[in-house]
């Protein structure tokens, strides 16, 4: 008896080996990916609040008012969100590619676990006071509490920790396997965590440096200008980080779906090189707006940020190649017919190839708005709010949710049902419309001048602002489905990590295809490519940095503006 | 024979004038792009003229010392803050400086770069680092301006540069010196 159990053990632990399936790190996965969706349902709900109220149909009370509720929803799904999940899509990434974490590593992430944890806490609790309703962003001169800030100095800490373990987990695996590229989706992770760990600097001085001395009235004024370029040089790469995170599954995850192979080896780390390198100085085009910084450098910066557009292209190249290649393979005919030979009713692949199709008018957007002039018509109203629900809420998070079903179902070693595939597929298309209803109406209402950052009002029943309130109730319709949307991927995913059935569900990474060239070395070499994206940067920030700081206006003193 | 073209190339389209008269505009773009852009262009012309000559160069710079110091004279010339601001006044240095720093101070370093030692290597990486960070102390902390052609914050901004590119440097030589590649590659 006992032999036979033993001899199970055996053969589970063999099963486990050969699926790259290691408990300890998947028990981590599942911590980060449990707090991800739970961020998601919360801030979820309070943006249904402030679609609601945007709409002119809910009113919110004082002691729980719009910009708190917006803070929050900003906090919970551009923060704790995107990066919980990230760091567990990852980590599982690296342990399943890299022969399982490196105890120091997992430990390492355990402890980043729990600072962010903490520095979420204490952000959280002077929003609900309602001492830190700054709209999530570091905007001096708005100055929220200090708890605030020291909250937010942790996650900073707490990611920090993460990259770091990441670097020594990668590292390691090169010392042990000389002479041999990074498996590919573990080579995505390390642009990632290169890109979290510089960006955070920016942040890190800005917060650490400028802002604690300012809020705890150590130093009289901050350097307005200089604080929000630090944020951008950030806040900008942040939202190329959850991009590259996605774009990881669309090259390496989606094409195994659709039974197909990978494209180009070579293309893809070109693609993250290039967006690890040109990445951080698109933070300029957040401030096409702010008059501190002369029109050459911003026409400069257009140049910078349109480069940012160019990897998006080669992707989006690489990708309907593997489609159609993989659709004619199977079958597929003709100018567009091969298009029915998709796999249209797996969630797996539905997910985030919506999450794709929405990438080209989200990317089309992000590119009139780097433009100076179309900038200067929609920069401060609701077409922004528009864009960035359409890139963060369609394709980064459309293919978080497509990741989730086979990513939570592996790291719990229980499988997807066809129930919960079919709940996935319906969740899908409730959210793609939900998501088409809001962010479109966000961008139309826009063009028409309603402005983003305030609560609901008709300015006095201003016939423009009377104009708008059409768009604004399809907006909250919009909104409404997106909470059905969100209720069903939570209960999809706790499902699957707590209630599925048991069985071994497999990791999907792409192989290439039989006759790719070889990829050449030089894409390990990450030395060089830090080097040149430093170069890069300080190209970009020299010279507007220091007119910033040389010029500057006498510093402001904190503002409480609500 | 491709990259001396597409060498000659980036040196046509950097004499060009309005692309010189934009990079001459800004104080640091003029140095610490248009300069290091001629001399790329130099490195990769380099290739024709080793072929082309190639008992020259092994008579004249056969373990590389020559070249580099011929390169290292060139580059510390066009470092001084009275040569930039005759080339923008006078039209001869103007053309000196497009001959110059291609094809004296780019064709020496490519040529010259690979017959060095480790050593020297170091040695003229070292150099330059303590060069610009006393340039960049230079440039941020003088009280007056130095060029006639360029405003006292444009000074301060190529200071920057200089301090920056050190910082760049330094970076590089502890990489270099804590890491070795060989344990990965």
């Amino acid at each position: 008896m006992k032999m036979e159990a033993d001899l199970k053990v055996g053969i589970k632990e063999k099963a486990n080996k050969m699926l790259g399936y290691h408990p300890q790190d998947a028990k981590l996965s599942k911590s980060y990916i449990a707090v991800a969706f739970i961020a998601l349902l919360v801030g979820g709900f309070l943006g249904l609040l402030q679609g609601l109220n945007r709409a002119g149909l809910l009113e919110l009370p004082t002691w729980f008012n719009y910009y708190q509720v917006l803070t929050a929803h900003g906090l919970l799904l551009i923060l704790v969100l995107t990066a919980f999940f990230t760091i567990g899509y990852f980590y599982a990434t690296l342990s399943h590619n890299l022969g399982g974490l490196l105890p120091k590593v997992r430990k390492l992430a355990w402890v980043g676990f729990f600072v962010k944890l903490v520095g979420f806490v204490l952000a959280v609790i002077p929003i609900l006071m309602n001492e830190a309703s700054v709209m999530y962003t570091f905007y001096p001169p708005m100055a929220a509490h200090p708890v605030f800030y020291i909250g937010l100095a942790l996650i900073v800490v707490g990611v920090w920790l993460c990259c770091i373990g990441a670097f020594i987990q990668v590292a390691n695996w090169r010392k042990n396997h000389k002479g041999q590229h990074v498996p590919i989706l573990s080579y995505f992770a390390t642009g990632v965590f290169v890109l979290l760990f510089f960006a955070l600097m920016f942040v890190a001085v800005e917060v650490l440096f400028m802002i604690l001395p300012w809020v705890f009235g150590w130093v009289d004024g901050i350097n307005v200008m200089v604080a929000r370029t630090l944020f951008w040089a950030f806040g900008h790469t942040l939202v190329n980080i959850w991009y590259l995170t996605a774009v990881s599954a669309w090259y390496v995850v989606v094409p195994k779906v659709i039974g197909g192979k990978r494209w180009s080896d070579l293309l893809t780390r070109v693609v993250i090189i290039a967006l690890v390198i040109m990445n951080i100085t698109g933070g300029f085009h957040h401030q096409i707006i702010d008059p501190a910084i002369n029109e050459i450098v911003k026409f400069m910066h257009v140049f910078m940020s349109l480069a940012i557009g160019f990897p998006s292209l080669m992707t989006a190249f690489a990708l309907f190649a593997v489609f159609e290649r993989t659709a004619r393979r199977k079958g597929g005919k003709g100018l567009i017919g091969w298009w029915k030979k998709m796999p249209w009713g797996d969630v797996r692949f539905l997910a985030p190839f919506i999450a794709m199709v929405a990438f080209i008018p989200a990317g089309a957007g992000g590119i009139a708005q780097t433009t100076n002039q179309l900038d200067q018509v929609v920069h401060n109203t609701m077409w922004i709010v528009g864009h960035f629900h359409l890139t963060l809420g369609m394709s980064v998070v459309m293919t978080f949710f497509g990741i989730s079903y086979w990513l939570v179902p592996f790291i719990s070693n229980r499988v997807l049902t066809p129930q919960i595939n079919k709940l996935g597929v319906i969740q899908t298309w409730i959210w793609t419309v939900g998501m088409i209803c809001m962010s479109g109406s966000m961008h139309y209402v826009g063009l028409l001048g309603s402005p983003r950052r305030t609560s609901y009002s008709t300015y006095g029943d201003h016939a423009t602002a009377l104009g708008w309130d059409p768009y604004l109730t399809l907006l909250a319709v919009g909104g409404t489905l997106l909470i059905i949307g969100v209720i069903l991927q939570v209960y999809a995913v706790f499902n699957m990590m707590f209630f599925a059935p048991k069985g071994e569900t497999e990791f999907p990474i792409a192989e290439e295809e039989e006759n790719a060239t070889k990829t050449p070395y030089w894409t390990e070499r990450w030395g060089l490519w830090i080097v040149l994206m430093i170069i890069v940067v300080a190209m970009a920030y020299v010279i507007p940095l220091t007119d910033m700081i040389v010029n500057a206006p006498p510093g402001s003193p904190p503002f409480k503006t609500w | 024979m491709n990259q001396s073209f597409y060498g000659l190339l980036l040196l046509i389209f950097l004499v060009a004038p309005p692309v010189a008269h934009f990079m001459e505009s800004h104080m640091v773009i003029h140095m610490h792009m248009q300069m290091p852009m001629l001399v790329i262009a130099g490195m990769l012309m380099a290739r024709f003229f080793q072929k082309r000559f190639p008992t020259f160069f092994e008579k004249w710079n056969s373990n590389g010392i020559p070249g580099i110091l011929l390169f290292v004279i060139i580059v510390v010339y066009w470092m001084l803050p009275r040569t930039m601001d005759e080339a923008l006044t006078t039209n001869s240095v103007e053309v000196f400086k497009f001959i110059s720093l291609p094809f004296l101070a780019g064709v020496s370093l490519r040529d010259s770069w690979k017959k060095l030692s480790s050593l020297g290597k170091n040695i003229i990486i070292i150099g330059f680092t303590v060069l610009f960070i006393g340039l960049g102390w230079l440039y941020i902390w003088s009280p007056v301006q130095l060029c006639n052609n360029y405003l006292i914050i444009e000074q301060v901004t190529l200071g920057w540069g200089f301090l920056l590119t050190a910082i760049g440097m330094i970076v590089y030589l502890g990489y270099n010196f804590f890491i070795d590649p060989s344990a990965y590659e």
